[in-house]
């Protein structure tokens, strides 16, 4: 029997099983495996951080314990893309938790808890308030440098990311600065610069996150500016040095995306993979070949936005708008999501998606608010020129 | 066969060859209630991943959490339960777990705690939850509660917000009637293929059949009467359908059930045009409204009615559709009766208004037998 019969005999079965555990049921043994658990490393759960977590049960208060086991939950948040490891550096912080004026690393802990929150405004606070303390602080600078970026305060950003320079982060601050430089007009110079401190002994040195961080910045960059063959192989770059970032592997699976080569995202993302991000674009691909695969990672889609509506969160709008567009075939519903994020995040991506969902809607005029931001900014984006036209400048 | 297949399947399922990779959700758990005389019964389902950061129940850190590791813990599980949910209604209502069960949701696994409380108190009840916020200060505890006459609440409990309280009554018995009542009108408000296949039975009924051709019939009483026979025979079919689908007797898939009802609207018009179906309309409108009933189960499926108020519920959503569908009627008749002498009825009302609601009908059953989305509405 060829082996890809025998793979979809085993998903039919396994459809069953699982189909079958649709109602509450009792285990027919002690063995039966009920769940697989994220590996522990994925968890931040090496030994070291088991250590912190018991020292941190005995102790709760001490602030030295609870912030190095927050910033080890974070990390595997960020690199795992789990909100449950959110919520935990949370109630590791809980001390501190609703103290206004915090301990400096509380401070840039809970702003960053609170920006993956989207509470921004309150993220701000926390930073401006840590700046306050320690002016020279250049983790601060570049916190708020990211989150200004996000929001759309480039001119803010452009200056925060000065500040990570003038606090002795150089290369680091240079990534940032050309990296708010490439959204406002300056892209081919950015580009340069991006490169040539790629290319320089000292981010070499720098932790993998900051590598990824600032390949994929320039693939991105390469990308916006129309040079495909140099966003390839910085993607490619940026994924040999962490192939798990999940904001690389979604950024590159759109590049593939927009030239069709849905095979490759397929290679790139698993079915079944855990991240929502993730997985909207492999159902995308699926869609694109035709594949079974696709209704099944749409409906888990969209039973998973229905749980974070059910729990009240707002946090999945960039995403389900792209889902209502791209796989519900809802561009009414699509542009409705992609205003209201675009009236809390300015970044490209979401320029495109309430681009692409007004045009879908047949409602170019609604995004006038973006064109017009667009064109303020300096934004180049190959992506964003086709969309542009069909929308009326105010 | 297909126990056998069942039988591989649940080995596959015991091996963890088929534990499905658990999706990325923020925590949460399910808590559902119902409240009936003295006595409060209900489930509440935690995820294992969230028990596993309390109790730490992968004992042997393989990454896998086995039925083992849960149940020789589930007296110190249901300890902690007990400690985190109080739920009193005047006087505290203890919480008895009765037993231990496992349900799979989005993100995996869940245990499902089944709950019983005495509540002798008749007061509002007061639901307090302190579960799993100080390991995960995310979590959200969505409380469903279920009163005796079926008012439906539900409630977001949360670090910030860890308390709710419950009037005793909710809706009374006829509020909750009224609101179904109004779901069946708005149903046939907006599902204008009910609305547009009743139009096609009716246009001709102010007019009756002379071989191929149609004459105006000559008095009122005669339109009436074939305007009852037609609408009272599709009440009749649609109710028994409906009836049988929300009582779980019978069950056809949606999209058939959609597509068939776009057929019947498309049938009907062309029938207008070129007639093929039988004289007497009244036979048409059973036969039809029989799968039309399933279409308005459907809807009334989607609004998750309380077993308890199936009977309130079934009753009022169908007097909602019968008091839409006299008012299309109502408007209608007196129109087309008028209208039907003139030298326009015929080619215009009738044949182009059966030409657009044949196309629209041919446009939905491509679309839904198709699954395909090509018209707005």
């Amino acid at each position: 029997m060829p082996p890809s019969f025998l793979i979809a005999v085993a998903i039919l079965l396994c459809s069953l099983a699982v189909g079958s555990a649709a109602a509450p049921y009792r285990p027919r043994s002690d063995s039966e495996v009920l769940e697989t658990l994220p590996r522990s490393a994925q968890r931040g759960d090496s030994s070291a951080v088991r250590a912190l977590r018991l020292l941190h049960a005995r102790d709760p208060a001490n602030l030295d314990i609870a912030v190095r086991l927050a910033q080890a939950q974070i990390a595997a948040a960020r690199a795992a893309s789990d909100p449950r490891l959110w919520g935990q550096a949370q109630a590791t912080l809980a001390a501190w938790w609703e103290q206004a004026a915090a301990p400096v690393p509380v401070l840039l802990l809970r702003a960053a808890i609170r920006q993956n929150r989207h509470e921004f405004a309150a993220a701000q606070a926390d930073l401006r308030r840590a700046i306050a303390e320690q002016p020279a602080h250049a983790q601060a600078w570049l916190d708020l440098a990211s989150l200004q970026q996000a929001t759309g305060d480039l001119a803010g950003a452009a200056n925060s990311c000065e500040h990570v320079i003038g606090a002795g982060a150089t290369a680091i601050g240079t990534v940032c600065r050309a990296g708010v430089d490439a959204l406002t007009g300056a892209g081919a110079k950015a580009y340069r610069v991006l490169e040539d401190t790629i290319a320089q002994e000292g981010l070499a040195a720098q932790p993998a996150a900051v590598r990824t961080w600032a390949l994929t910045l320039l693939a991105e960059l390469a990308e916006r500016l129309g040079r495909n063959g140099e966003a390839d192989r910085w993607y490619r770059q940026s994924l040999a040095v962490d192939p798990a970032d999940s904001y690389t592997l979604a950024a590159y699976a759109d590049f593939l995306l927009d030239r069709r080569r849905a095979v490759e995202v397929t290679v790139l993302i698993a079915a079944d993979t855990p991240i929502d991000s993730l997985l909207l674009r492999r159902a995308q691909a699926d869609r694109l070949l035709g594949a079974d695969t696709a209704q099944t990672g749409s409906d888990a889609l969209a039973a998973r936005f229905d749980a974070l509506r059910q729990r009240g969160d707002n946090v999945h709008r960039r995403e389900e708008s792209r889902f209502r567009l791209a796989l519900a075939q809802d561009p009414a519903a699509a542009l409705e999501l992609a205003l209201q994020n675009w009236a809390v995040q300015k970044e490209p991506l979401d320029a495109r998606i309430a681009l692409e969902a007004a045009l879908a809607a047949g409602r170019p005029e609604a995004a006038t608010e973006v064109v017009r931001w667009v064109a303020e900014s300096g934004l180049q984006d190959v992506r964003l020129d086709a969309l542009l036209h069909p929308v009326p400048a105010r | 066969m297909n126990a056998v297949l069942k039988g591989i399947a649940s080995l596959m399922l015991l091996l963890g060859l088929c534990a499905p990779a658990a999706a990325h959700k923020p925590s949460d758990s399910y808590l559902s209630l119902r409240r009936e005389a003295g006595q409060l019964s209900g489930r509440w389902d935690i995820a294992l991943r969230d028990l596993d950061s309390v109790f730490e129940l992968d004992r042997n850190h393989d990454d896998r959490i086995d039925w083992g590791e849960v149940r020789t813990r589930r007296d110190e599980i249901d300890r902690y339960a007990k400690s985190r949910l109080s739920l009193s209604a005047g006087a505290a209502c203890p919480l008895q777990i009765a037993d231990h069960l496992i349900e799979q949701h989005s993100d995996g696994r869940y245990l499902v705690l089944l709950l019983q409380a005495p509540c002798a108190g008749d007061g509002a009840l007061s639901v307090d939850y302190a579960a799993l916020f100080d390991v995960d200060a995310q979590h959200r505890g969505l409380l469903k509660l279920e009163l005796g006459d079926a008012t439906v609440l539900s409630a977001v409990l949360s670090r910030e917000q860890p308390r709710q309280t419950f009037q005793a009554g909710g809706a009374s018995h006829w509020q909750a009637f009224a609101g179904y009542v109004r779901d069946g009108i708005f149903h046939i408000a907006i599902g204008y293929d009910h609305l547009l296949f009743l139009v096609a039975l009716l246009l001709p009924a102010v007019l009756g059949r002379a071989g191929r051709a149609w004459q105006p019939v000559p008095s009122l009483s005669v339109a009436a009467v074939s305007v009852l026979k037609i609408v009272t025979a599709f009440t009749l079919a649609h109710s028994v359908t409906l009836s049988l689908a929300t009582l779980g007797i019978v069950q056809i898939p949606a999209r058939l059930t959609e597509s068939i009802i776009a057929l019947s609207v498309l049938l009907t018009a062309v029938d207008n045009l070129v007639p093929f179906l039988p004289a007497r309309r009244w036979t048409v409108a059973f036969a039809f409204g029989l799968i039309h009933g399933f279409g308005f189960a459907s809807v009334l499926a989607d609004l998750e009615l309380p077993r308890s108020a199936l009977a309130l519920s079934l009753v009022g959503f169908n007097v909602g559709v019968e008091l839409g569908q006299l008012a299309v009627v109502a408007v209608l008749i007196p129109l087309a009766y008028l209208l039907r002498r003139s030298l326009l009825y015929q080619p215009v009302v009738l044949r182009g208004g059966s030409v657009a609601i044949g196309l629209l009908a041919a446009g939905w059953l491509a679309e839904r037998s198709l699954d395909l989305k090509l018209m707005p509405f």
